[in-house]
Order: C-alpha cells, then structure tokens, then sequence
C-alpha cells in the first residue's frame, strides 16, 4: 500500500548552487528502518522523477548519484540557474530553497516506510 | 598543540557572517587553529568591484575588524589563524592586519598566500576578458606558512577545505601521495567551510533539534594523524552536531560521488560517519585519489545591468490585471527593449482572504541589457507613469532604482603546473610550492582515441 505525503515526510534535503547549476542532497531519517528508506530512496529518485517534481527541470540535464553510504542520494541539475547567481533572473537565484520546495512535493510512499 | 589531536575551528562561512563568531570561538573552548571562509564565486565579483573602485581593496573587510578584536587573544592563546580574507588583494590584507597589530602593540607572524589571481595572464591563458580569474589552490602553501611559524595565515582563493587541510598537513607532516589522510582532512574541511551549516543551521530537520533562541555554535574539527576527525562545537552553544546535520553539510554543493581538489580527489562514497556521544559525530574511513591535472578556475565577467520591479496585485482577476500591465509594459518598452526581459506571477494570493496581504501576490519583471540605460530610467520611468492609468489597485513593492552591474561566472581549467603558488613569509621571504607530481587526467585537454571519455571537470 501506498499513501499520498510529502518527499520530505522521512526525506532531508539541502540544495545550492555552483555556477549555472543546482545541487539537491537528499538523505533519510535513519531513526527507524534506516536500509528500507535508503533502498527506497536510492530507487525513487531518478532523473525522470526529479523533472516531474520540479516541472522547470523538465528539459535540462539532470544527474543522480547514489551515495548510500550516507543514505544520500545527490542530485545535480545542470543549467536551473542560468548564468549563475549574479546574473539569474530565477526567484531564488542560489537555489538555496530548492530543497525545502523538493521535499514539500507529494509522493506515492510506501506505508511501511512511514 | 597536543601531538595526537589537531582542533581546527571554523568562523566564517560568507563574507557576511557572524562577526561576533571569532571572538565566540577563542573564548567558548579550546582550539589549535581557527579558520573562516569568506569567499564564494559572488563574493569574488564583490570583491573584483571593490578593487576596481580601489586597488588597495579586494579583500574581506569584515576579517580585518574581526582580526582587529581578536588578534590578541588569539596570540595569547596559541591558536592560528587561518583565512581566505584576501581574497583578490591578500599581500594587501596583510599589510593592513600589520597595521592593525602595529596599532595594538602586537607582533604576529603573517603569512600571505597567493598565485592563485590569474588575471593579467587571461591572454596567454585564454581566459577572455574577465574582472576576475582565480585558480582554486590547494592547501601546502598554507602548510608551508605554518610550518614557517605564521601566526595568521590569509590567503587568496584557494579551496575552502584547504583553509583546513592546510593546518592538518603542517601539524602531521602527511606528503603529498598520503591520498586517504588528505581525502579525511578535506571532507572534515568541506563539513567545517559552511560555519553552522554543519552544526544545525538551516536544517530540514530542525524541528527535532528543539531550535531556541540561543545562537547556533559554529563548528570544530579535532583531526587525527590518519585524517579521521570527531565534528563537534563549543560546549553551551546553541545548534547541535548529529549525523543529521554533518550529512546536510556533506551532500551541500557538491556536484557526484567524488569530490575533486588540486591535492587530492575524496570518494564521497567511502565516507563512514558515526555518533561518538551528544554533539560529537566522527568522520572515517574516507579514502583518495591522485587530484586532477587541472584547476578549477572562477571567472567573473561583467555581463550587463539588471533592475526589477514589482508589481502588487490584489483580490479578484489577479490574471487579468497581470495580462493587462505586462502589454502596456511591452508596449512601452517596445523602441528598445531590453535584452532579456523575465515576467512572474507568483500566485500567494488566498481566495475570501481576511488580511489585505493574504488577497496580494507580486509581478516581477527582471530585465537585463548591456546599456545601464535601458535597464534604469528606460525601464522604471513606464512603470510608474502607469500608476494612474493600469489595472485597479496598482501599486509597486519598493521605489524604482537605477540599474545595477551584474556579473556572470564560468568555471575555467588551467593546468596545474601553470599556476605559481607561493608563500610569503612573514620575514618577507618568499617559498614555491610545487604542483603535485601524481595526477588523474582529467581529458580537458583533448583526449586520443580509444581514451575514456572525459570525466566530469573539478566541483569544488
């Protein structure tokens, strides 16, 4: 079974930027069922899904790297940011809230992870 | 300094900071070296700005007063200092830290840093015409320093993790192929080069971190000789240090598994974080790799002017009125009209709203050009002369302004072996630093066939 509730529900998030890019970590709550969520976690978040949570990712390059040792898993979309904070016409040039907007997203979760 | 343990604080993670934040580190615990980051690629076009107003300027403003309030105590402590404050003007820096100290009756051994400012080699270098151009400098000029007996060490850009790498190579004397102790010491140095980033400042989690008023403690590293370190704070200080909050740090701003450096590449991937007791969360098992063959450059051009406005629109056919100011604007602005002109509606606005800023939401035109003209006067002056004459209920969020210079940052690549990094002593003399004899390449460069494809250039 699985239930409508925001990404960040059991998911932390930090984002930022490097020039024109953004970077979203993303790591489970690790108090409870720790490998269950970095399984699922590990398996959710692809490129395809980032560009349908944050629909202005839609036509960019979107990189994800697993980092499971951390329960992490990193996310890197190329060009969100333009041509970097100076010069970003973007509401939130440095991507500084990107995260907290990612993680308030609903996803299908399963309940057993909740 | 204790021969086993290495404690490295940080008190700076922007040029902008917590000013108190040197003074909070010396006086709330013990600490061997004390480090502040204050230089992101933004600040160095701020910093490119103030030095073309003022050759004598180009670095942190801000470290100067801190170093002014601090600088005795921290020479009555033994703790070194350790900064990237230089930033575009670190032999200038020093010259007015030696000021500060002359003024205060002190003798601190300072050390500058530099190299790293490629600027008046753009042409042989290929660079464009840029304001500024640094090259990311590892962390043995810093050692050098300290080795040499600095008592503060500013440097120009370097790595942030350098600022405590650098101490860390000096106090256990690790070579430049002791790939696992450095790759320990740069991931404890990236969790250090956000200040309270690392110890509960802005953390998704912060509900459980019963967030009070008191302010968040920055936070220490106490480094082993095999590049393992315990991240902690000062005892009493707001925050706290979980794996929660060292892990936020950890996956902020970087860019794959590996976290590339000019000394040294860390595998991310082998990072084993564990709690050692309440608000102590060490860091091992980090393994590393030959560096890349390249720096990592940050370019900053002046790409233009930009101006905003803001429009308010209130309660009912918030579409509507927004369709309507945006073709009177396009219409006025249609002789000459900016390079790029970004409209948008954010729709804040609540239904049957019981306070007036609930039924409101903001327009925004961002526009940038070439010409300060097209993007000032030009663009504000229709925006108000429509005051009397758009959509019911117009109003801007703030007066108009002037246009204001904006600039656009690259990253560029320059071999290692381009860039002189040097120390200067604090008696003057000056010591080379040698680039790294083992590297990765990192297929910049132009690559043969049958070569792997090229990696993913340095995201430091």
């Amino acid at each position: 079974m699985t239930r409508r509730k925001p990404l960040g529900t059991f998911v932390h998030a930090r984002s930022g930027d490097k020039g024109g890019d953004a970077n979203i970590g993303l790591w489970v709550d690790q108090s409870t069922k720790a490998d269950e969520r970095i399984a699922w976690l590990t398996k959710f978040i692809s490129p395809d899904r980032i560009k349908e949570l944050i629909p202005e990712a839609a036509e960019l390059d979107v990189e994800v790297y697993p980092l499971p040792n951390l329960g992490a898993v990193n996310v890197v979309i190329r060009g969100l940011l333009g041509d970097g904070v100076a010069a970003s016409t973007r509401f939130d040039p440095q991507a500084k809230a990107l995260a907290e907007w990612l993680r308030s997203r609903h996803v299908s979760i399963t309940e057993n992870l909740l | 300094m204790s021969a086993a343990i290495l404690r490295v604080g940080n008190c700076s993670g922007f040029y902008g900071d917590r000013l108190s934040a040197m003074r909070e580190m010396l006086e709330g615990g013990d600490l061997d070296v004390l480090t502040g980051d204050y230089l992101a690629e933004l600040t160095m076009l701020i910093l490119g700005k103030d030095r073309m107003k003022d050759p004598t300027l180009g670095y942190a403003r801000t470290f100067l007063r801190q170093a002014e309030d601090c600088m005795g105590l921290a020479l009555e402590q033994g703790v070194r200092i350790v900064s990237d404050a230089g930033g575009l003007n670190p032999a200038s820096l020093t010259e007015k830290l030696r000021e500060v100290a002359g003024g205060l009756g002190l003798t601190p051994r300072i050390a500058y840093v530099h190299g790293d400012d490629l600027v008046d080699r753009v042409d042989e270098l290929g660079l464009g015409k840029p304001l500024t151009a640094n090259a990311y400098l590892g962390a043995f000029g810093i050692a050098a320093a300290l080795r040499n007996g600095a008592d503060i060490v500013v440097t120009g850009r370097v790595t942030d993790a350098s600022l405590v790498v650098g101490p860390a190579v000096a106090h256990f004397g690790w070579d430049r192929e002791a790939y696992d102790e450095l790759a320990g010491a740069v991931v404890a140095g990236h969790v250090l080069e956000c200040g309270a980033h690392a110890s509960g400042g802005n953390f998704s989690g912060f509900r459980a971190l019963a967030p009070d008023s008191t302010p968040i403690g920055f936070p220490l590293a106490e480094i082993a000789a095999d590049g393992s370190s315990v991240i902690t704070k000062h005892p009493g200080t707001g925050g706290a240090v979980t794996i929660d909050t060292v892990t936020a740090q950890l996956v902020y701003e970087v860019q794959s598994q590996t976290y590339l450096g000019p000394d040294v590449s860390a595998r991310l991937d082998s990072i084993v974080l564990s709690s050692d007791d309440e608000n102590r969360i060490r860091i091992c098992g980090v393994r590393g790799i030959a560096p890349p063959d390249q720096l990592k450059v940050c370019v900053n051009e002046l790409g233009g002017f930009r101006n905003t406005i803001e429009f308010l629109l209130t309660g009912m056919e918030i579409d509507g009125k927004a369709d309507w100011v945006r073709a009177q604007m396009d219409l006025a602005l249609a002789n000459r009209p900016p390079a790029t002109v970004a409209w948008t509606l954010a729709r804040t606005d609540v239904d049957d709203s019981t306070t007036q800023e609930g039924a409101s939401c903001r327009l925004r035109c961002t526009v940038k050009d070439e010409d300060p003209a097209v993007v000032g006067k030009a663009f504000t002056a229709p925006a108000v002369e429509l005051g009397l004459a758009s959509y019911p209920g117009f109003t801007l969020t703030a007066p108009p302004t002037p246009g204001t210079p904006y600039g656009i940052y690259r990253p560029a690549y320059v071999d290692q072996a381009t860039v002189q990094h040097t120390v200067v002593h604090g008696d003057g003399t000056t010591e080379s630093i040698p680039a790294p004899t083992r590297t990765t390449h990192s297929g910049r460069t132009g690559r043969a066939a049958g070569e792997s494809p090229p990696r993913r250039p340095p995201t430091w």
